[in-house]
């Protein structure tokens, strides 16, 4: 009983806090918004005995990622409004809640009144007996003692997940490298300028190229 | 301290790692890593070399990817996440020829284009590392964080002309579309697995397969990862991104994103089909069917009407991925024939495509534009470009005795077997609109032999030597798949079907 009730509430926070990621006018107002659906997030993983999953939502996602949003928000300026009531495509609006409440009955059907229950044949339960499967990992260790969920999750990502957590890890090292170079500001272009001029012969050859003045802040060009 | 860990985990039994199988991967991060450091240490000096050093790592892969294949075993790790076989290997082998027809097209495009270097290498190389990932992974994860890790470099390097504010418009819309297309086939993974309880496709594949109705939660779950894919290789109703990303895009990295990537995202789809989604063909043959007709349809008609070589080839890339949807519409009934007509198609694509797009580079570094009109006269100041873009032009409409033809044939032929009526129907829409992309193929080239020169200009154009070796590979790839179909018969003759064990 106490299960349900602390489900419902904190599947309503995070429905709530998505909604208000989307309504709300102010992108301050969306970060926090997006606080709380992290939040009721953590409390459901509590409820699934994922301790450590919980612990790490708060920590990472409504601790680092959307303290990093704000930051973001804030450096872009708050204060500049977007106008909203103009729709940029006509009819776009109307279209888009026609298309979205359709995903939205679809999904609804399909987990609500679909017959055989909510998310089809259960991952611990065996579909032709029944009966408990056996997991992938047993839940007692070999000393006796039940596995925490931090073992387990160790486990898994350095044995059966470790390539995808390998190729998790040059991903990230790749997007940083690639986020400062679309950031940075500093133009080749004066580097270029030292060289000799014959190498200016052949101009930048793509199609549609850049005029000098579509140069954002002042750069110069080649 | 370290014992004491040790003894408290006593049962973690390290996995097992095939070093030989993963050599391709491993070759290519290592020298992804160096090309990307190389200018911090030697700094100017160091750019000069990172295309050469880039393309050096990528003939370094096909390496193991070569003794791989001699040796011939079909190898399998992380309890069958990541699966070296013949299939695999092919499709790695097109992933870095592609990748290295690419540097080829950069090399001069970048060093005199004013862009940043050797990140521009660094990224392409992650991405095609992700390529060759994806070619192998047969698990949910290992298929996602490819997918990322291929997508992620190319939205960069799609905005890499970064002071065009085209070029803005083609990173954004194309990071925003991938982005919304991940979270779409995300969600399908997630009701996949809490469908099947297991992300490796084998196990996907025994629990939602199978005699009886499929449940709800599956059906969706397919069709989402299924739309998820469509967005990948821009299939219509999700070809949106497509042309305003290739005309902003640098041309090179349009050529990349219009065959390798629209390849990884035919790899992914064909793992899913063919692993996990196998036996549940009741659910994927309609939607997939219904992809494959818009996306010829729509794809041909709408490039009738452009007068940019770039967005022309665009929408003609919408359209072949129509071609390559054909067979897999049919997947359920002729598996193997669907498999290997889809793959001989990406392959002799690959080929054709980038051609094109060599030429289009080459007719840029004169007329700096790539409008249709720019293309009346060609013959006159560049005949060798005019018959290279005649060849490549023909081998996309797929006229005998280029590449194209086979490939096409290939495809009539794999659902013409099929035997029925959604086959039969598929076919005479291939039949039609291969008729209708002929016109738009050879209105090119009235304009190239027939029409004078604007302004009679015929000063020629200085082609640098690595424009023209790629023109020289692929030109030689069209021809050689078209007047020995054998070649590619022989060497996509794969089957995808023996990992599923029966």
């Amino acid at each position: 009983m106490t299960e349900v009730v602390v489900f419902c509430v904190a599947a309503a926070l995070a429905l709530v806090g998505a909604l208000g990621v989307v309504v709300s006018k102010n992108p301050v107002h969306s970060a926090l918004f997006l606080i709380q659906t992290l939040m009721g997030v953590a409390v459901l993983f509590v409820l699934q005995e994922a301790h450590f999953l919980a612990a790490v939502q708060v920590v990472v996602y409504a601790g680092a990622i959307v303290i990093l949003f704000l930051f973001v928000i804030m450096l872009l300026g708050v204060d500049k409004a977007e106008d909203f009531a103009v729709e940029p495509i006509a009819g776009q609006r109307p279209l888009a809640a026609v298309v979205g409440g359709a995903l939205l009955a679809i999904g609804l059907t399909v987990m609500v009144v679909a017959v055989d229950g909510s998310t089809g044949t259960s991952a611990t339960f065996d579909p032709q007996t029944g009966q408990p499967a056996e997991t992938a990992l047993d839940s007692i260790g070999a000393d006796g003692q039940p596995i925490t969920d931090i073992e387990r999750i160790g486990r898994v990502l350095f044995s059966d997940y470790a390539l995808a957590f390998e190729i998790t890890a040059a991903l990230l090292t790749i997007a940083v490298i690639g986020a400062v170079v679309l950031t940075r500001t500093v133009s080749r272009g004066e580097r270029l300028d030292d060289l000799e001029p014959a190498s200016f012969d052949l101009p930048p050859v793509a199609p549609h190229d850049n005029q000098p003045d579509h140069d954002s802040a002042g750069e110069s060009g080649a | 301290m370290l014992a004491l860990l040790a003894q408290q985990v006593p049962d973690f039994v390290r996995p097992d790692i095939d070093w030989h199988a993963a050599a391709p991967e491993l070759t290519l991060l290592t020298f992804g890593a160096l090309v990307t450091m190389m200018d911090i240490v030697w700094l100017e000096k160091g750019r000069k070399l990172t295309s050469i050093v880039a393309s050096i790592g990528l003939l370094a892969t096909m390496v193991p990817i070569i003794t791989l294949a001699v040796d011939g075993a079909d190898r399998s790790m992380f309890g069958g996440a990541f699966v070296v076989d013949d299939y695999a290997l092919i499709m790695k082998a097109v992933f870095i020829l592609t990748g290295y027809v690419v540097i080829l097209l950069s090399t001069n495009y970048i060093a005199e284009g004013d862009y940043w270097e050797n990140e521009y290498y660094g990224l392409l190389l992650s991405s095609i590392l992700g390529m060759i990932l994806m070619a192998s992974a047969r698990d949910l994860i290992t298929i996602f964080v490819a997918l990322e890790l291929l997508s992620i470099p190319a939205y960069m390097l799609a905005t890499w002309r970064k002071r065009d504010l085209k070029s803005n418009e083609a990173g954004m819309k194309y990071y925003l579309m991938g982005v919304f297309a991940s979270a779409i086939m995300l969600y399908g993974m997630s009701l996949l697995y809490g469908g099947s309880g297991s992300t490796l496709l084998t196990d996907i594949n025994e629990s939602i397969s199978g005699p009886g109705d499929p449940s709800a939660v599956v059906v969706l779950g397919i069709i989402f990862v299924i739309v998820g894919f469509a967005f990948k290789v821009s299939a219509v109703p999700f070809h949106t991104w497509a042309p305003d990303t290739y005309e902003g895009a640098p041309t090179p990295i349009t050529a990349f994103l219009s065959v390798a990537s629209k390849a990884a995202g035919f790899v992914a789809l064909m793992n899913m089909l063919f692993v996990g989604f196998f036996g549940r063909d009741d659910v994927y043959e309609p939607v997939i069917w219904i992809l494959a007709a818009l996306s010829m349809t729509v794809g041909n008609l709408i490039a009738l009407r452009q007068t940019n070589m770039v967005r022309l080839l665009a929408y003609s890339g919408v359209a072949q991925a129509g071609y390559m949807l054909a067979p897999l519409a049919v997947a359920g009934d002729v598996p193997d024939s669907a498999l290997a007509a889809t793959v001989g198609y990406l392959v002799i694509y690959a080929a054709m495509n980038l051609g094109a797009f060599a030429v289009v580079i080459a007719v840029a570094r004169k007329t700096r534009t790539a409008e249709i009109d720019d293309y009346r006269g060609l013959f006159h100041w560049a005949p060798g470009l005019t018959v290279a873009m005649t060849v490549f032009l023909f081998a996309l409409a797929g006229i005998p005795p280029l590449g194209g033809w086979w490939a096409k044939f290939r495809i009539m032929g794999a659902v013409i077997e099929a035997n029925t009526a959604a086959g039969v129907v598929m076919g005479i829409f291939v039949a039609v609109n291969s008729v209708i992309a002929l016109y738009y193929y050879a209105r090119i080239g009235v304009k190239m032999w027939a029409e004078p020169a604007p302004d009679d200009d015929t000063a020629p154009v200085r082609v640098p030597v690595s424009l023209t070796s790629a023109l020289v590979l692929t030109a030689a790839a069209t021809i050689a798949f078209g007047v020995l179909p054998g070649l590619v018969g022989e060497v996509t003759k794969v089957s995808l079907l023996a990992g599923v064990g029966g």
